[in-house]
């Protein structure tokens, strides 16, 4: 009878091991200058790519290690942030709050992009949102994305209810979302960024109905950089240098524009004539400064996408006012 | 219940009892922030309150009976295509040409291609459970099929039987735990093809299923309410493979003799 018991203890005593090995694998020796840092796809990430090609973090900090990931959407850098894998991510402010009422341990570092967002249609008889019938599918990236809650402000702006538009919404991605709109399906409407709006609006029968500037009625800022509290109180070194590079990678971009096509083409894979020309028309401005923090917190606090508020900016921001 | 089932169940018991503590142990030992790893106790509030709120059960309710028109549909097509293979050489060729390119294909690879043939309405979604399901349900039916020795229905003929009644009370029987098991692999592949899609999917609307339900909880930072998903999902899972289908094979092959 004992022996009977005592495999299945160690049996759950090997189970157990095996869970804890799962935390140890992260840590990796913490006195080693190192960061890492993801981005997402798209026009408005464009400074990071000049920062990475042109190793300016590297230049500051000589034998800092750096490393870049790219990921799909935010909740996935949110998840990874969450498990320690990493230290800096870029993404817009909702999801960004969304993680921060939950108890995130993280903060807005700095701005980065502002960005053209419009909301695209494949519908003549669709002139604004008041022009949906509840057959109109719009896709969208997800749930609490920046897409999403223009939208919802839009509505409330409209209708005087948020959640008027909310059971038309289709999560899909943005390359995604393109072909199902270029396709005619029963989606008749895209909410995205450039290149995916630029594409789509190059197509005949596709106009724009909406714009993210319009909605919020203010400049706001696309993309953020994020930051644990973990990097930020135990690197200070570094979390300078890497300000201070992002800044010189965005100051490179304004002196040097034909490098920069040059860099950017290759690495989102371009035509460097198509990508000058996206450049030049899109809006898309950049910058360290954080714009739209509170507006999007209030917002999403009435519509009840998040239960705390922050009392001041520098409950959001490091180093904030 | 006989003595063997009642074992197999105290040990299952046991065994979930075991990992059940293994957990709660590792939570409360604070080794993980609780964003990552919550103890059951916060798992079941969450739990708790979907059910309560109702969201988790109409969520639930909507995959369940997609995956079930899915069974039905590919069950009635397999039944359809097999027999038609079995009794004529050309089909049965063609048939074996499109599960060798159709079966080892995952539903979610075809997706990008889906959602522009068939939107992204509940049809994409059980166009994937049907497409996860038919394959080996075919591939199964024509292996039972075959293997049903010839001499029953030469009897089947001898009596005078037709054609569709030589189909219907001697080789579907006879083959019935070939069936079954294509149908349980059918079931399992479409279960996992339905909440990936949905996941992926998200919703039209304020339906879309259990693995809308669970997305939703990853976008808006929910874990404990993400294991509340997972687990109704586990649960659905054990219940169909111990007890449905365990029942059905009870009930027929078990019954007949012929397992």
């Amino acid at each position: 009878m004992k022996s009977k018991i005592l495999l299945p203890i160690l049996a759950i005593t090997l189970l157990s091991l095996t869970l804890v090995g799962c935390n140890t694998s992260s840590k990796v020796q913490e006195n080693k200058l190192q960061i890492k840092i993801a981005e997402q796809y798209g026009l408005a990430y464009a400074p990071l790519q000049i920062m990475k090609e042109k190793q300016l973090l590297e230049s500051k900090l000589p034998g800092i290690e750096v490393s870049w990931r790219q990921l799909g959407n935010t909740t996935a850098i949110r998840e990874a942030m969450l498990a320690g894998e990493l230290d800096v991510g870029f993404m817009a402010i909702p999801p960004f709050l969304i993680g921060w009422d939950k108890g995130m341990e993280w903060k807005i570092a700095c701005g980065l992009s502002t960005s053209p967002i419009g909301l695209v249609v494949n519908k003549e008889s669709i002139q604004s949102i008041a022009d949906f019938t509840p057959e109109d599918r719009i896709a969208l990236p997800q749930p609490g994305s920046i897409q999403h809650i223009l939208l919802a402000m839009a509505a409330d702006k409209l209708w005087g209810d948020p959640k008027r538009l909310d059971n038309q919404l289709v999560t899909l991605d943005h390359p995604d979302g393109m072909n199902a709109l270029l396709a005619g399906s029963e989606i008749s409407a895209h909410f995205t960024t450039p290149p995916y709006l630029f594409m789509e609006l190059e197509e005949p029968g596709i106009h724009q109905i909406l714009d993210g500037k319009e909605v919020m009625g203010e400049d706001f800022t696309f993309a953020v950089g994020v930051t644990t509290e973990k990097f930020y109180e135990k690197q200070p070194a570094v979390y300078e240098a890497f300000l201070e590079a992002l800044a010189e990678a965005i100051k490179f971009m304004e002196g040097n524009p034909t490098e920069t096509v040059n860099i950017l083409a290759k690495a989102y894979q371009m035509d460097e004539a198509e990508l000058a020309n996206y450049l030049e028309r899109s809006d898309t401005t950049y910058g360290l400064e954080v714009q739209g923090v509170m507006e999007f917190a209030d917002f999403m606090q009435k519509y009840g996408l998040i239960k705390g508020q922050p009392a001041n900016l520098k409950e959001v921001i490091w180093d904030g006012k | 219940m006989n003595n063997e089932s009642y074992h197999k169940l105290k040990t299952r018991l046991f065994w979930m009892i075991a990992i059940l503590a293994v957990w709660e142990l590792t939570a409360q030992s604070g080794v993980f922030p609780t964003a990552i790893f919550p103890s059951l106790l916060i798992i079941a509030r969450a739990l708790g309150d979907s059910v309560v709120s109702g969201e988790i059960i109409i969520q639930t309710g909507f995959s369940l009976a997609l995956i079930l028109q899915g069974l039905l549909i590919s069950l009635l097509a397999a039944i359809m295509i097999s027999s038609l293979a079995i009794s004529n050489k050309m089909v049965d060729g063609l048939v074996d040409t499109l599960v060798a390119i159709a079966h080892p294909l995952p539903g979610i690879a075809l997706l990008p291609l889906i959602i522009i043939w068939f939107g992204t309405d509940t049809l994409s979604i059980l166009v994937i459970i049907v497409h996860s399901v038919i394959w080996p349900l075919i591939l199964n039916m024509m292996t039972g099929f075959r293997s049903i020795p010839t001499i029953y229905k030469e009897v089947g003929l001898n009596l005078g039987l037709n054609r569709f009644r030589i189909i219907k009370d001697i080789l579907i029987p006879a083959s019935l735990p070939y069936v079954l098991s294509g149908l349980r692999i059918g079931w399992a592949r479409a279960w996992r093809a339905l909440i990936s899609a949905e996941m992926i999917f998200g919703a039209v609307g304020a339906k879309g299923g259990l693995g809308w339900y669970i997305f939703k909880q990853r976008v808006f930072m929910d874990t404990p309410g993400l294991f509340a998903g997972l687990f109704v999902i586990v649960l659905i899972g054990i219940i169909v493979e111990d007890f449905f289908f365990a029942v059905i094979e009870e009930r027929t092959i078990k019954k007949w003799g012929m397992s």
